[in-house]
C-alpha cells in the first residue's frame, strides 16, 4: 500500500492492533458478572460511593456496577431504546424523574415487595409528588456569608433587599431544580400561590442584578470565595463544610423550606430487575443511609436511621422537622416548562 | 499556478474513503437530525411520530430566537476580528523570525493554550476576571478601585475568552501562508522606494489574503459553535445558539426543537461561508481557496 | 529623511510592542493557572496564600483523572492517524483529481466544522443506538475523526494549491511516471501541510468536548469531560494541576516535532 504519511506502516499497524485490543477487552470482561448500570453525582457523593458503598454492594450481590457521572443523564436515556435502556436505575432529582415518567422511560412506582426497606421511609418519600422513591432530601433555603456584616436574614424576601445587589446568587431556571422550585416559591411569596406565575415573573425581574450558576456545586464555591454573599442553596451545600471554620451559615426561611429530593427509579426495559431492586433496597438500608447522610449532609428518607448528634441537630430527622418540607408539584411545572423557560430566559438576559 | 487539468485522473479515487466515511457517519446521522427537526418525536425509539413544522414555526414566530441568533453571529464576528488583529502580527513575526529556538518558543506559546483544553482555559479566565479574581484583587489591593469591575458575565468576557482560544488557530493558519510569501518581494518594493509599512500594505497583505480568509472562516465557524466558553464566561445571562441547543437537549429534552435550531445554525453558516468565499475571491482576483 | 527614520523606528517599536502584548495575552491565563495549581485553598483566591503540591497529588492519585488522561491520549493518537489518512487522501483527490464540483465537495469536507459539535455527537449517538453497538471506543474515535478531518484537508489543500506545479511537470518531462512523480515530488513537498493538519487533529481531539459528551461511557471518559464534571463540584487547583501537565505535554510535543521533522519546514516550501 502506498503511504504518503510521516508515519510508517509499522506504527500504523501497531496503533490499529492496540485499538482493536482495547475494543475487545470490555467485551471479554462483560461476559462474566451481571452488570448494573446506574447514575450518580460526582464530588463527595461519588467518592463515598466508589470507595465504600459500591464495592460492598458488588461483593454482596456478586455483580459489577457501572456508574455514569457525566450529567445530563436524561437525554442519553431518552435516546436509547426502551428495550435496551442505557441505565437500569436512574438517580436524579424529582423534576427530572417526572419528566422521565412523562416520556415513559422510568417506572412510576417501586415494587414494595422487592424493596422491603421502603416500609420504613417517611411519607414524603413515596408521596404522590414523588416518582419512584426518594432516598434523601435536602432543605432549600438561603445560604449566606457571616463575615460581611449583613443584617439578619430570616425570610425569603430578604433576598430581594437592595443591599445585596452585586452579591446575590441564583440559578439558571431552565436547567436547575432549585431555581425552578424557587420560582414557584416566589409565586407563593408575592402572589396567591405557587402556581401564580405572573407574580413569580414580576418577582424575578426585581431580583436583578443577580449572579446565575447552573449547579449547586458552583454556588458553594462562589459563596466560599466571597463572589456571592447571599444565595438560594440547599442546607447540604453549606453544612458539608462544617468543621472547616468557614464564615457561612444556612438560614431556613420563615415561610418554609423547599424539598430537594434525590430520587431512584427503575427503567421499564431493565434486564437485571432483581439486581436493580436490590440496589434500591441497599440505598434505603439504615447503614448506607447513615454513611451517605453523614458524608454529604443529606437528610435520610429512612425514618429508622440514627445519625450522630451533630448531624441530627441540623438535618431533618424527625417527623416534625420533615413535615416542614414543601414538596413541589413537578408534574404541573413540567407541563408548562417550555413557556416558563422562554419567559425566564428573556427576563434574565443581560 | 496552473494545475494540470486533464479531466478526472485516477488520483480522484482517493476521495472514496473519506466520501464513504462522511456518507455513513456524518450525512446519515445529520439527515436523521434534519428529519427529527420535522417530526414530533424520535423515530429511532418511539412508535407513532408524525411530520410537523412546529419547531420551525416556533423559531420564526418568536423574536427572542432572532435575538439569540443575532447574539451568536455578533460574538462570532467580534471574535474573528479580534483574533485576526491579534493573530496577524504574531504570525508575521513567527514567519519571519530567523532563530530556530525563537521559532520553537513562539510555537510553544501558540500551542500551549490550545493543549491546556478549553475547560481549563476558561477556568483561567474566570480566575482572572471574576470579582474575586486576580485582576480585580490586584486593582483593589493597589487602591485603584473600590468596587470590583464587572469584567465577567457579559459579552466582553465571552469574546475575550473565545479570542484567546482561537488566536492560535488563526496564527497557525496565517504562518504557513505568510511564510510562503517570498521576502524578496518585500525587499524589492522597499528598494523601489516604498516604506516598510507601504511594502507590507501593498505586497505582503494582499498576498496573505487567502490565509486571512481561511483563518477567519475557521475562527468564525468555531466561535459560533462554541459552547463551554460562553456558558462559563457569560454567567448564563448571554444566550447563544449552541447554549440554547444544549439547553433544549439536556433540560427540556426537546430533541426536535434542538435539531431545528441546529439546522438553522448550519444553514446560516453555509450561506455566510459561500458569500464570504465569493466576495473575497473577487477581491483577491484569484479563484477562491477551494 | 529624519522623519522617515523616526517613523521607521516608531513602526518597529509598535511592531515589537504589539507582538509582546499578544504573547502576554496568550500566556497570562496559563500563568494564572500555574499559580492556582500550587495555591492550597480549594477555591479561586487571589493573591495566593502559599505553595503546595496537594493538587498535583490529587490529580495523579485520582484514578478518574489518570484514566481520563490516558484515554484522551489514546483517542487523540488514533484520531490523528485516522484523520490524517482520510484527510490527506481527500485533499490530494480534490487538488489533483480533476473532480467535477470540487468546490462543493471541499465545502462538504469542511462542514463538520460548521455544525455545533454537540449535534454531531448526538446524531452519532442515536445512530449507534440504531446500530445497537452501545457506546464503543471506536464510536468515540469516529466522532473525533469526523471533526478533525476538516483541519487536515484544509492545511493539505493549502499546500497543494500553492506550490509550483511546474516541479511536477519538470519531473514528468524528465521521464518520471505519474506515480513516481507523486512519491518523489508531490508527497515530500506536501509533508508540511499534512503534518500541520496532523498536529491540529491531535489537539482538536485531545481538547474535544461536545462530541465526547454523548459518546463517552462510564469509566471511559476523556479528560475534558472529567474536568468539566469536576468543575461542577470542586473549583479547586486540581484543574490547575491538570493544565500544568497538559502544558508540559505541549512543550514535549513541540520539541519532539522540532527534533524529528523540523518545524521550520512547515512554514516555507
Amino acid at each position: 500500500m502506498k503511504t504518503r504519511l510521516p508515519l510508517n506502516r509499522r506504527q500504523f499497524l501497531a496503533t490499529g492492533a492496540a485499538g482493536i485490543g482495547m475494543i475487545a477487552a470490555p467485551h471479554i470482561a462483560r461476559a462474566d458478572a451481571a452488570t448494573l448500570r446506574i447514575t450518580g453525582w460526582g464530588g463527595k457523593w461519588g467518592q463515598t460511593m466508589s470507595s465504600q458503598l459500591i464495592p460492598a454492594f458488588e461483593k454482596e450481590f456478586n455483580c459489577k456496577v457501572e456508574t455514569d457521572s457525566a450529567f445530563p443523564y436524561l437525554p442519553k436515556l431518552q435516546a436509547s431504546s426502551r428495550s435496551a435502556p442505557v441505565y437500569d436505575v436512574l438517580h436524579t432529582n424529582s423534576n427530572e424523574q417526572w419528566a422521565a415518567l412523562e416520556m415513559g422511560i422510568v417506572e412510576a412506582k417501586i415494587d414494595a415487595k422487592q424493596v422491603p426497606n421502603i416500609a420504613d421511609v417517611y411519607p414524603y418519600a413515596t408521596s404522590d409528588k414523588i416518582v419512584g422513591v426518594c432516598i434523601f432530601t435536602s432543605a432549600i433555603g438561603l445560604g449566606m456569608r457571616t463575615d460581611k456584616g449583613y443584617g439578619k436574614v430570616s425570610s425569603w424576601k430578604d433576598l430581594w433587599d437592595r443591599a445585596y445587589d452585586g452579591v446575590r446568587g441564583g440559578y439558571v431556571i431552565p436547567v436547575n431544580s432549585l431555581g425552578q422550585a424557587f420560582l414557584m416559591m416566589s409565586g407563593a411569596l408575592y402572589g396567591n400561590g405557587m402556581t401564580d406565575l405572573d407574580a413569580a415573573y414580576a418577582a424575578m425581574e426585581k431580583l436583578k442584578p443577580i449572579k446565575l450558576v447552573d449547579f449547586t456545586g458552583t454556588m458553594e464555591k462562589m459563596i466560599l470565595s466571597g463572589e456571592v454573599g447571599v444565595a438560594v442553596i440547599h442546607d447540604s451545600g453549606i453544612l458539608r463544610y462544617d468543621g472547616q471554620n468557614q464564615p457561612t451559615a444556612f438560614v431556613a426561611p420563615s415561610e418554609g423550606v423547599l424539598s430537594l429530593e434525590q430520587v431512584l427509579t427503575l427503567t421499564p426495559g431493565t434486564k437485571v430487575r432483581e439486581l436493580a431492586n436490590a440496589y434500591v433496597n441497599y440505598m434505603l438500608s439504615p447503614s448506607v443511609q447513615k454513611t451517605l447522610a453523614e458524608s454529604v449532609w443529606y437528610s435520610p428518607a429512612n425514618s429508622k436511621v440514627k445519625l450522630d448528634d451533630k448531624y441530627n441537630e441540623k438535618l431533618l430527622t424527625t417527623p416534625e422537622k420533615v413535615a416542614t418540607l414543601i414538596q413541589v408539584d413537578w408534574k404541573w411545572y413540567n407541563a408548562r416548562k417550555d413557556e416558563i423557560d422562554a419567559r425566564v430566559n428573556r427576563i434574565f438576559r443581560a | 499556478m496552473n494545475t494540470i487539468r486533464t479531466g478526472i485522473t485516477p488520483i480522484a479515487w482517493l476521495i472514496a474513503p473519506s466520501a464513504l466515511l462522511f456518507a455513513l457517519f456524518f450525512f446519515l446521522p445529520m439527515g436523521l437530525m434534519a428529519m427529527i427537526s420535522l417530526l414530533t418525536g424520535n423515530p429511532v425509539v418511539q412508535a407513532n411520530v408524525t411530520l410537523t413544522g412546529k419547531y420551525y414555526q416556533r423559531i420564526l414566530s418568536d423574536p427572542y430566537y432572532f435575538e439569540v441568533i443575532g447574539t451568536t453571529l455578533r460574538i462570532g464576528l467580534l471574535t474573528t476580528l479580534a483574533a485576526l488583529l491579534i493573530g496577524y502580527p504574531l504570525a508575521h513575526w513567527m514567519a519571519r523570525i530567523r532563530s530556530r529556538t525563537g521559532y520553537a518558543m513562539l510555537m510553544m506559546t501558540v500551542l500551549a493554550p490550545m493543549l491546556t483544553g478549553v475547560v481549563v482555559r476558561t477556568f483561567a479566565w474566570m480566575a482572572l476576571l471574576s470579582d474575586k479574581g486576580a485582576v480585580n484583587q490586584t486593582l483593589t489591593g493597589l487602591g485603584l478601585i473600590s468596587k470590583p469591575l464587572p469584567l465577567m458575565y457579559n459579552e466582553f468576557s465571552i469574546v475575550l475568552g473565545l479570542t484567546h482560544i482561537y488566536v492560535p488557530y488563526m496564527v497557525l493558519t496565517l504562518v504557513g501562508v505568510i511564510g510562503r510569501i517570498d521576502e524578496r518581494l518585500e525587499h524589492a518594493a522597499q528598494n523601489l522606494g516604498a516604506s516598510p509599512l507601504r511594502a507590507f500594505l501593498e505586497v505582503t497583505l494582499p498576498l496573505s489574503l487567502p490565509g486571512i480568509l481561511a483563518g477567519s472562516l475557521l475562527v468564525f465557524a468555531l466561535a459560533i459553535s462554541a459552547y463551554v466558553t460562553p456558558i462559563l464566561m457569560g454567567g448564563f445571562q448571554i444566550m447563544t445558539l449552541p447554549m440554547l441547543i444544549y439547553q433544549q437537549i439536556s433540560s427540556s429534552f426537546n430533541v426536535g426543537f434542538a435539531a431545528a435550531l441546529g439546522m438553522v445554525l448550519l444553514t446560516i453558516s453555509l450561506v455566510l461561508v459561500i458569500a464570504y468565499n465569493r466576495i473575497l475571491g473577487l477581491v483577491s482576483g484569484q479563484h477562491d481557496l477551494q | 529623511m529624519t522623519v522617515a527614520a523616526i517613523s521607521l523606528r516608531l513602526g518597529r517599536f509598535c511592531y515589537r510592542v504589539v507582538n509582546a502584548s499578544v504573547v502576554v495575552f496568550l500566556l497570562a491565563p496559563i500563568a494564572i493557572v500555574f499559580v492556582f495549581a500550587v495555591n492550597p485553598t480549594p477555591y479561586i483566591q487571589f493573591p495566593p496564600v502559599g505553595v503546595s503540591l496537594r493538587w498535583f497529588e490529587k490529580f495523579f492519585t485520582s484514578r478518574d483523572f489518570m484514566n481520563a488522561l490516558q484515554l484522551s491520549l489514546e483517542v487523540a493518537a488514533m484520531t490523528t492517524v485516522a484523520a490524517t489518512l482520510f484527510g490527506a487522501s481527500a485533499a490530494l483527490a480534490l487538488a489533483r483529481g480533476g473532480l467535477p464540483g470540487t468546490r462543493v465537495i471541499t465545502a462538504i469536507m469542511l462542514s463538520p466544522l460548521m455544525l455545533p459539535a454537540i449535534l454531531t455527537g448526538l446524531a452519532l449517538f442515536q445512530s449507534y443506538v440504531l446500530l445497537d453497538v452501545g457506546r464503543p471506543l471506536w464510536g468515540l474515535v469516529l466522532g473525533h475523526t469526523l471533526v478533525s478531518i476538516p483541519y487536515v484537508v484544509r492545511t493539505t489543500l493549502a499546500v497543494l494549491q500553492n506550490f509550483d506545479t511546474r516541479l511536477e511537470e519538470a519531473a514528468q518531462n524528465l521521464g518520471a511516471g505519474p506515480l513516481r512523480t507523486y512519491f518523489e515530488v508531490t508527497l515530500p513537498l506536501t509533508k508540511p501541510g499534512v503534518l500541520a493538519g496532523a498536529v491540529f487533529a491531535f489537539i482538536v481531539s485531545f481538547d474535544q468536548f461536545p462530541v465526547s459528551l454523548f459518546l463517552v461511557s462510564p469509566g471511559r471518559e476523556t479528560l475534558p469531560i472529567t474536568l468539566f464534571n469536576y468543575l461542577r463540584f470542586d473549583l479547586d487547583g486540581t484543574i490547575g494541576a491538570a493544565s500544568v501537565v497538559s502544558i508540559l505535554l505541549a512543550v514535549l510535543v513541540v520539541f519532539g516535532l522540532d527534533r524529528t521533522v523540523g518545524l521550520r519546514s512547515y512554514a516555507k516550501l
